[in-house]
């Protein structure tokens, strides 16, 4: 078990390095001189020069990657173009707030798409299930920019009930998080209850009832644990998602989380923010789907890691 | 259990957050707001440090905490800030400034001529790579005359210098700060004005409180705040909930439906930045006048401002914007089609022509829209447009070259005279010397008559001459017509109706120091 988990910590580097070779090597390929941009339009070609030699913008790419590189290892990724903060401090000051909305997001869906989910597998074609599951598939469906505008107008114009934009109180992640999580709760809910379905399905269910063995204890000590297997595999993929793809949400709610940060740094041309934002965001992706398998052992007794049983 | 139990626990699941938090709603954030002023504004600053500033957002919230020698008010006058009085020699080499006395910093360091010293020397410092010095390019030397005096030595003499000194980014900040971050970001800036620093969340908010020291008229409203709301219609959201009490930068669709809401102000104001069409003057058919002026006469300014802005624009009347210093209202070229259509066949272009216009897409608001209404009004004339969009860099690139290998024939741009001076909107745009890639004349335009008309006004110290020059300057530069004059852009903020005395700058600055609430 440890030396898979280890082998698969190995694998994760040429992955990063892989990432990182792309991302710089986009930046760079993008049309037009990246020291005039960063410069702005009415800059001076003294300026524009300058521009150029601070940000090492005059060396071969090959170059500028490996100086990156090492400079990288040690934690330091630059200073931002636009801030002329240090990159690893805009980031570390940002991704706090984009895990504790992303998290937020991931407990709401969870709380919600998973009952439901399983109310609607064990009551099938019920009203319930009809229900919830087209409320599901709107969840789904819904362009996040435009539920979050209307939940702005809805409980921030109209009741007043929350704060429309910003950070500060628990109030103001409400919407967000709400926002942000029902994609999920939806997609959840219907995992959760396909994956339900075909459980309930299988012979050692049926066994359980031929036992004698009360619904509630079928279903839930029962059937849940593997039921839950391919619904764990979303929320990893989903919680991934969720860190690096509240764009939207983030823009909308003015959340100033790590995605708000990658998208303004990009409009900026802020390409030291861009470059460690988007490594920093591929390494997490990995690093969650290790997690993700790892806990695979945990719920399916079926799958075995090498060095692990000894059978 | 029954299915309607059951109907009723999945939307006791699905509402419990909602009901949950309904019961502790924030009522009583409402109570205590009044002693605060929450501006929510479209961008972050990137920066507070005076040498590090370079976007409006910077120069709205670094004003009420910064201050600078000379204040530009928005009509363009020049009045006393930190110094009370100036004047020149002679030949406008030497200027001396009289500093007002008795000024603290925020941390309680006097104001005086060695604090001005280092500021504008730390400016003018190539390691510290201001961005803006480019403002105080002319200065040699900054000289301590007194504890209250200081004289600026220029290499040549320069009349803007003044405008310049006024400029938000010269600002003022405490030498101990500057000791201990010469060359770094100051971060939260220590400077004389009326509101003083408390934090800056960084893409959050930047809240200030009143400086109880202030050499000037306290300000009325005890503290302030400056949130970031990148997304227009959430800064509008926020507006309306009573979340933010001013916001800038408005939409013009959505300015329409805020003046319907009798709780909200919309203040309508221009800003300094032109919007043109360029000509390669070296080429043909725009080598000839008679071509440009005809271009200028067949398209409709007013259909532009009054449908792609909905009149949040204006219908440029000269070559800079009439806020700035050395404004002369000459224009505009009248619509007229059919004037047009003549003046083409007179230059020998009586089936027009053909010709690749150049622009860029997003970096101006409707850029390319007015692009188009361009083509399809120069259609009408017979002079037919293919219309060319490149990435922003690019762009540039391609179009700062040098004279001898540009090949493009039109192009739209746009010029911010972010000094409030005539000089910075036509020197580097109009003087035949100032040829891309060196400098801005992308038209490569030269007339001889406007390059010693535009050295003279840079020279003489007299602001009414200074006036007179460029007026003479801008009559033969709007007759040349090195461009097909468009429009000056508008900025849009918008107030409760409870909140009076915010200033809204030309320069696109929202300030607050006059501000008080009324019920």
């Amino acid at each position: 078990m440890y030396q898979y988990i280890a082998r698969r910590l190995f694998l994760t580097i040429p992955v990063v390095l892989g990432v990182s070779i792309i991302v710089f090597a986009i930046i760079r390929m993008l049309p037009g001189d990246p020291a005039r941009a960063m410069a702005g339009p009415q800059a001076s070609p003294q300026y524009i020069e300058s521009v150029r030699a601070r940000y090492g913008l005059d060396q071969p790419i090959a170059v500028q990657y490996v100086t990156f590189m090492r400079r990288a290892a040690q934690g330091d990724f630059g200073i931002s173009v636009f801030s002329r903060r240090p990159v690893i401090t805009e980031i570390s000051e940002r991704f706090p707030r984009t895990l504790l909305l992303a998290s937020i997001s991931l407990v709401i869906a969870t709380a919600v798409g998973v009952p439901a989910g399983i109310i609607s597998a064990t009551k099938r074609n019920s009203i319930f299930d009809n229900v919830s599951m087209v409320v599901a598939l709107i969840g789904v469906a819904a362009p996040v920019f435009w539920l979050a505008l209307m939940l702005q107008l809805l409980f921030a114009v109209h009741l007043s009930w929350f704060p429309s934009t910003g950070i500060g109180t628990p109030m103001h992640l409400v919407l967000p998080s709400v926002t942000l999580g029902a994609a999920s709760a939806g997609l959840f809910a219907r995992i959760t209850r396909s994956s339900m379905l075909e459980v309930l399905r299988e012979d050692y269910v049926t066994t359980a009832r031929a036992k004698g063995l009360t619904e509630n204890v079928v279903v839930y000590k029962h059937a849940l644990k593997s039921a839950m297997i391919p619904v764990v595999t979303v929320m990893g993929l989903q919680f991934g998602i969720l860190l690096g793809g509240a764009v939207l949400t983030e823009t909308v709610f003015a959340w100033p989380g790590i995605g708000r940060l990658l998208v303004d740094s990009i409009l900026r041309r802020d390409y030291p923010v861009v470059q460690a934002t988007v490594m920093m965001l591929a390494f997490l992706f990995v690093l969650i789907n290790l997690v993700v398998d790892i806990l695979y052992a945990f719920l399916d007794p079926r799958i075995q890691y090498q060095g692990g049983g000894g059978e | 259990m029954s299915t309607a139990k059951r109907i009723t626990m999945g939307v006791m699941a699905a509402g419990v957050l909602a009901i949950v938090v309904a019961g502790c709603a924030p009522e009583e954030e409402e109570a205590v707001a009044r002693d605060t002023l929450t501006i929510a504004i479209g961008a972050e600053p990137e920066s507070l440090d005076p040498v590090q500033m370079t976007s409006a957002p910077a120069a709205t919230v670094g004003e009420h905490a910064v201050e600078r020698l000379i204040y530009m008010e928005e009509d363009g006058e020049l009045t006393p800030m930190l110094a009370t009085s100036w004047d020149s020699n002679e030949e406008g080499t030497e200027w001396t400034f009289r500093l007002r006395e008795g000024v603290e910093f925020h941390d309680g360091e006097p104001f005086n001529a060695e604090a001005v010293k280092v500021n504008l020397d730390r400016f003018l410092d190539p390691d510290v790579g201001a961005v803006y010095a480019f403002l105080l390019g002319s200065v040699q030397e900054v000289e301590v005359v007194g504890e209250y005096e200081v004289r600026l030595h220029l290499e040549e003499p320069f009349a803007p210098i003044l405008s310049h000194l006024s400029h938000s980014f010269i600002g003022m900040i405490s030498p101990a700060q500057i000791e201990d971050s010469y060359l770094d970001d100051v971060g939260s800036p220590v400077g004389t004005g009326p509101y003083e620093m408390v934090s800056w969340d960084r893409g959050d908010r930047i809240e200030m409180t009143i400086n109880d020291n202030y050499w000037g008229d306290t300000p009325q409203i005890e503290n302030l705040r400056f949130t970031f709301i990148s997304e227009d219609s959430a800064r509008i959201v926020a507006l309306e909930t009573g979340e933010a009490d001013a916001i800038m930068a408005v939409p013009p669709t959505d300015a329409v439906r805020l003046e319907g809401n009798d709780d909200i102000d919309v203040t309508y104001q221009t800003s300094v930045r032109q919007i043109y069409v360029g000509f390669n003057v070296n080429h043909e058919p725009f080598d000839n006048k008679t071509v440009r002026q005809a271009l200028n006469y067949a398209v409709d300014k007013e259909i532009i401002v009054d449908t792609i802005f909905e009149g949040n624009a204006f219908v440029a009347d000269a070559p800079i914007v009439d806020a700035v210093f050395g404004h002369t209202s000459v224009g505009p070229y009248e619509y007229d089609p059919d004037r047009a259509r003549e003046m083409l066949a007179e230059a020998g272009y009586a089936d027009g022509f053909e010709v690749t216009l150049y622009h860029p897409t997003g970096r101006y608001p409707q850029d390319s829209t007015v692009a188009e209404i361009v083509q399809d009004q120069l259609a009408d004339v017979g002079v037919d447009l293919t219309l060319e969009t490149m990435e922003w860099s690019s762009y540039l690139d391609y179009l700062y070259l040098p004279e001898d290998e540009s090949d493009y024939r039109m192009y739209v741009l746009g010029w911010g005279t972010v000094t409030l001076d005539a000089d910075y909107g036509l020197f580097a745009l109009f003087h035949g010397e100032q040829g891309a890639p060196a400098g801005n004349n992308i038209s490569y335009y030269r007339n001889d008559e406007v390059d010693v008309l535009l050295e003279q006004a840079r020279i003489n110290t007299e602001p009414a001459a200074r006036e007179a020059l460029y007026g003479e300057a801008i009559e033969l530069i709007w007759d040349d017509a090195s461009w097909l004059f468009l429009y000056n852009e508008g900025q849009i903020n918008a107030s409760h109706r409870s909140v009076e005395g915010l200033i809204h700058h030309p320069l696109e600055n929202l300030s607050a120091w006059d501000a008080y609430f009324v019920d």
